[in-house]
């Protein structure tokens, strides 16, 4: 096809935009059967126990009860987990973290059950809480999970070249250390899922706001010990993920279809929002140690690198979530030596997953930080520092992979995104009109004169950047293919179907355009079905900014798969010549000589009556990527993308307030196919970048959530951000469909480092932990409460 | 958790009262239920024990902005939005209008009373520390009696007024402040809207040649409720404004604070924070008022 395109790289509404709007989508809670029961979870306020027993007797008469559902009501896998079977789905043993569940009391009402939980009465033995991930590997640290013998999780080395060497032709040598928060992913919708069960011949169903279908059918099969077949997953609209609707719906999936299988009826599980926060995994918090060694011309010769990543209190994603870390840790710079080593260990503090950056955001943040660090020390500015280092056609990364069958668009996003914010001029203005945020002294509260700030000094203006190149889909973590199906019906409407998910993130209308694109139809005769686990094939997790390259190319390929079948069948009835070409638009065939042929509907309709099968089911594979666990080389990734963000903000010197003033966006995606969800993408990713970076934050005591709810965890207003640009670069690239790779992730994880670049222009003064809130930026640490109360709730 | 309750719609002020002096115990009034709510929902202790809400929505006597000679009254059901949208609000009183903008989201401010916000008493509560420097009147009723007090003796302590179990504010009367008074309002939160004030400081004073005639200084957040710093205003009072008495002043209503509130784990913020707001709301006056 030439790069002409009807639909592709237009702007084009959602096709499920309507019915969101106007409250028609239904999403898992508003689903209701007959007989239909409702669930509460059993906890117990202690981050680390052990449980002795569990005494029912003062509940189990109670006419508001149908039934208790606990770890003897499972008939398979009573622990399960992404990578490891670490997480029990309840945990009558022993808990390892405040949000853990003993178990579920099904009834009619959900209020009627609440009132029996504080009836139950818990035996339970407290055991000491390990809060701190940095006493996690002390000798005499207790063991989370005893029977793993450790509390590591994972450990990924990477070695390349010769580190001390790297330091010895050093200029210099800079370390620093960086630390990110735990946060949440904050999406709309709480968790909610049912179980609807449908006999020993069926299993059972879910309807749920589950994220990856496929990964919850694995899960809630292994519980129930039934083949996969029996249970079918069907996914609901769903308000938000962000990576945040795995792990936590597969096990609520699973405690649902044992409580459905048991009772015989349907059962609902939704959550509150404390209850979200309290029990839902959350993005790692990471301690960052980085030491650079570098000549005076910028050229960085060694870089070695040690990062601690808190798990809490089970495996969940961790060892992946590390892995892109340690992929990624440089930054997109050439590096002849490097030494790193990324952990991840167990704490009592809550579990940490799968989010939206995926063990990017972190490094990022240390590396991106680093080389203003490094660039301000040598006085070049910091868009010229990272031409010199920044990967090129023919580099080589960290993990000794060649960069090639793709432009490698780095230095081209640097330049767009400078030339088109006046990064320079504006960056020396900044500098020379700064100054420094007052440093307070504790000891004395009250100000002297000099620390008054004169009112036309209030607020000062910075700039800031940074860069990264990101791998895109799953690489080797995993086998990574995925299937779309196309039915095209003889009046030449059509279902489209993929195995990858809709999560908000658009991917239904994605998929839509690409099949309109190929097979010449406008989107009005193409009805996207929904995903059900029973129907569409297993294309593994939507994950990993994977939706569009690997679901994209399945839906093409599918889509091209039926073409040819309608074009041979053309060339034959219309007696075309072997070298014309048949050509597809806007519902109509065309023949380059002959010109118009029939409309499409004609064509479907004639198909049919030659017995010509017009359902296809599409496939598309990544491929071959490879890697040494020992020495952390390979190629990890079989394609990258490319971005930098520009940070314009002004920083009130008085109060430590930061604001917004303007976010550009350059993302190399590659082929953009619906430039309206790409739009999307990036407002909604740099937004959470925002809050990633001077907001947002878990906060725990003593594993206990400060922040149950969103009166005290901060996420972005539309008021806190006053502009977003997005400007994209579509590179020439191999693989996905004309190109098209990633753009979800890379969207969020550039805001914090070039904010924090962006205040260190307007104050000179640095920062290296997150997020950068009021008190980071006066006193340069964070203030906490003495505990978890409130004073409204007293 | 929600418990279950009743709920009255009164259609006059009589059967409000009515309503109220019947069962006194375990009642709350609900205007637009932003606290009420979410107190309920949270379990807190002031309304677990909730057997009746009385919505006081459909009481006449509760609505409307009336404005006479000496007073601008709101009544107790107005919303911030309403008071927002009310141009002699905008015009006679502009530190409450400033502070309305500021409370919660346009969502919260559709529903959220200014009555609620100091009945409620939270330390944080957005428009307090306007309504005191505005020597605000609180206009209450029972069944039996009427009286009228002064904010600052309404509001006793954290989360606690001096409202009877069988009384309710029926309006807020705001004196109508001179026009030479000038003033200003700041809240500092976590982000610009739907944030929970980390500080509020409002601030009014009239000057006469350069010498303050008159001053008033209230604050929000950094104190346990809402509060008037009197002492400070006598001390400032006949002084001339000058930069270096501007800073004495600030430092000292961080004294005042640390007097008050004691050191607590947010002084270390907001101690100095407070003491550069206060200072930066002083200059822009005095620049004005150039």
């Amino acid at each position: 096809m030439s790069e002409e395109f009807s639909v592709v790289g237009k702007k084009i509404i959602r096709e499920d935009g309507f019915d969101k709007v106007t409250g028609l989508a239904k999403f898992a809670d508003d689903y209701k059967y007959e007989g239909m029961l409702h669930s509460v979870m059993l906890r117990i306020k202690e981050a680390h126990a052990e449980i002795k027993s569990i005494d029912f007797s003062a509940i189990e008469k109670n006419e508001s009860l149908f039934s208790i559902i606990t770890s003897a009501d499972i008939p398979g896998a009573k622990k399960v987990g992404m990578i490891r079977n670490d997480q029990p789905i309840f945990c009558n043993e022993k808990v390892v973290t405040p949000g853990d569940v003993l178990a579920m009391l099904v009834g009619e009402s959900e209020a009627e059950l609440r009132l029996l939980l504080s009836k139950i009465k818990v035996d339970f033995t407290p055991l000491p809480v390990l809060t701190d991930p940095q006493k996690s590997l002390e000798k005499d640290s207790i063991l989370i999970h005893p029977e793993t013998g450790t509390n590591l999780i994972v450990h990924h080395p990477l070695r390349k070249g010769d580190i001390e060497k790297g330091f010895a032709e050093s200029d210099e040598i800079l370390e620093q250390t960086y630390t990110t928060q735990l946060i949440e992913h904050s999406y709309i919708e709480p968790e909610a899922v049912i179980a609807i069960p449908l006999g020993t011949s069926q299993g059972v169903k879910l309807i749920g706001s589950i994220q990856n279908p496929f990964t919850t059918r694995r899960f809630v099969a292994n519980v129930l010990n039934l083949p996969l077949t029996k249970v079918r997953v069907q996914q609901a609209h769903l308000g938000g993920s962000f990576g945040g609707k795995d792990d936590t719906m597969c096990i609520l999936s699973a405690r649902a279809a044992v409580a459905a299988v048991k009772t015989n009826r349907p059962v609902k599980i939704r959550y509150t929002r404390e209850e979200s926060i309290l029990e839902s995994y959350k993005r790692h918090p990471y301690i960052l140690n980085y030491k650079v060694g570098y000549s005076k011309n910028g050229k960085i010769k060694a870089m070695k690198i040690d990062i601690l990543a808190d798990g809490g209190a089970y495996v969940s994603m961790s060892p992946f979530v590390t892995w892109r870390s340690v992929v990624q840790a440089t930054g997109p710079y050439e590096i002849a030596n490097v030494h790193t080593d990324v952990r991840a260990v167990y704490t009592n503090n809550p579990y940490t997953g799968a989010m939206r950056g995926f063990g990017s955001p972190q490094p990022i943040f240390a590396q991106e930080s680093l080389m203003d660090e490094i660039a301000a020390r040598l006085e070049m500015a910091p868009d010229e520092i990272r031409r010199v280092n920044g990967l090129k056609i023919g580099s080589a990364t960290a993990t000794g992979q060649t960069l090639k069958d793709h432009e490698v668009n780095l230095v081209r996003v640097l330049d767009v995104a400078c030339g088109s914010t006046d990064f320079k001029t504006k960056w020396e203005k900044n500098k020379k009109n700064k100054s420094v945020v007052v440093d307070y002294d504790s000891s004395s509260p009250i100000l002297n004169d000099s620390q008054f700030i004169d009112p036309g000094d209030l607020i000062k203006k910075g700039i800031g950047l940074a860069v990264s190149f990101r791998g895109c889909s799953l690489g080797a973590e995993g086998i990574d293919a995925a299937a779309a199906y196309i039915s095209i019906q003889n009046d030449g409407s059509v279902y489209l179907d993929c195995g990858l998910a809709e999560n908000g993130q658009g991917l239904r209308t994605t998929y839509s355009i690409i099949a309109s694109e190929v097979l010449g139809i406008t989107s009005d005769k193409i009805i996207y079905l929904e995903l059900d686990t029973g129907i569409t094939p297993d294309s593994g997790p939507t994950v990993a900014s994977r939706g569009t390259i690997m679901g994209g190319g399945a839906v093409k390929n599918t889509a091209e798969i039926l073409r040819e079948r309608l074009v041979t069948l053309i060339k034959a009835e219309y007696k075309l010549a072997d070298e014309d070409v048949v050509s597809f638009s806007e519902n109509l065939v065309f023949s380059r000589r002959k010109g118009l042929i029939a409309k499409f509907p004609e064509i479907c309709k004639l198909a049919s009556s030659r017995g010509i099968n017009l359902a296809a089911v599409g496939w598309y594979k990544s491929p071959s990527v490879h890697w040494n666990e020992e020495s952390g080389q390979g190629d990890a990734y079989f394609t990258y993308v490319y971005g930098c963000q520009v940070a314009e903000v002004s920083v009130n010197i008085a109060t430590g307030e930061i604001y917004i003033d303007k976010i550009t966006a350059v993302h190399d995606p590659g082929k953009v196919i619906n430039r309206l969800g790409a739009e999307g993408q990036v407002y909604g990713g740099v937004t959470q970048g925002v809050g990633y970076g001077i907001f947002e934050e878990v906060t725990t005591d003593k594993g206990f959530i400060r922040e149950l709810n969103f009166d005290t965890y901060t996420i972005p207003t539309s008021k806190d951000i006053t502009e977003i640009k997005p400007i994209f670069i579509e590179g020439k690239e191999s693989y996905g469909p004309w190109g098209a790779k990633s753009l979800g992730e890379p969207t969020l994880e550039l805001g914090s480092a070039a904010i924090s670049n962006a205040v260190y222009n307007a104050v000179g003064k640095r920062f290296f932990n997150l997020p950068l809130n009021l008190e980071e930026i006066l006193l340069s640490k964070k203030l906490r409460p003495a505990d978890t109360k409130r004073g409204s709730l007293l | 958790m929600m418990p279950s309750f009743e709920i009255l719609f009164p259609k006059n002020l009589n059967d409000a009262l009515n309503a109220i002096s019947l069962y006194k115990e375990d009642v709350h009034i609900i205007a637009g239920g932003t606290d009420v709510i979410p107190g309920l929902n949270q379990e807190s202790k002031r309304f677990k024990n909730t057997r009746l809400l009385i919505d006081i929505n459909r009481v006449p006597e509760m609505k409307g902005i009336t404005v006479d000679q000496e007073k601008i009254s709101i009544g107790a059901a107005e919303t911030f939005s309403e008071i927002l949208l009310n141009e002699i609000v905008q015009k006679k009183l502009p530190l409450l209008w400033k502070s309305a903008g500021t409370i919660g989201s346009v969502q919260i401010r559709n529903r959220a009373t200014l009555a609620g916000n100091f009945v409620n008493n939270a330390p944080c509560a957005d428009s307090v520390p306007v309504l005191l420097a505005y020597n605000t009147k609180v206009e209450i009723e029972s069944l039996n009696s009427k009286r009228e007090i002064l904010l600052n003796d309404f509001l006793s302590a954290p989360y606690k007024t001096k409202l009877g179990k069988d009384e309710m504010v029926t309006r807020i009367n705001i004196p109508i402040p001179s026009s030479k008074l000038n003033g200003d309002f700041y809240k500092l939160g976590r982000r610009r809207a739907v944030a929970i004030s980390r500080i509020t400081l409002a601030l009014l004073i009239s000057l006469n040649h350069n010498m303050i005639d008159e001053i008033r200084i209230a604050s929000g957040a950094v104190t346990p409720i809402g509060m008037r710093f009197f002492d400070l205003e006598k001390f400032a009072e006949g002084q001339k404004v000058e930069d270096q008495f501007l800073k004495e002043l600030s430092k000292k209503l961080g004294e005042q604070i640390i007097q008050v509130a004691g050191l607590r784990w947010s002084s270390e913020y907001k101690l100095p924070v407070v003491q550069q707001i206060f200072y930066q709301l002083l200059k822009g006056i005095e620049r004005r008022s150039l």
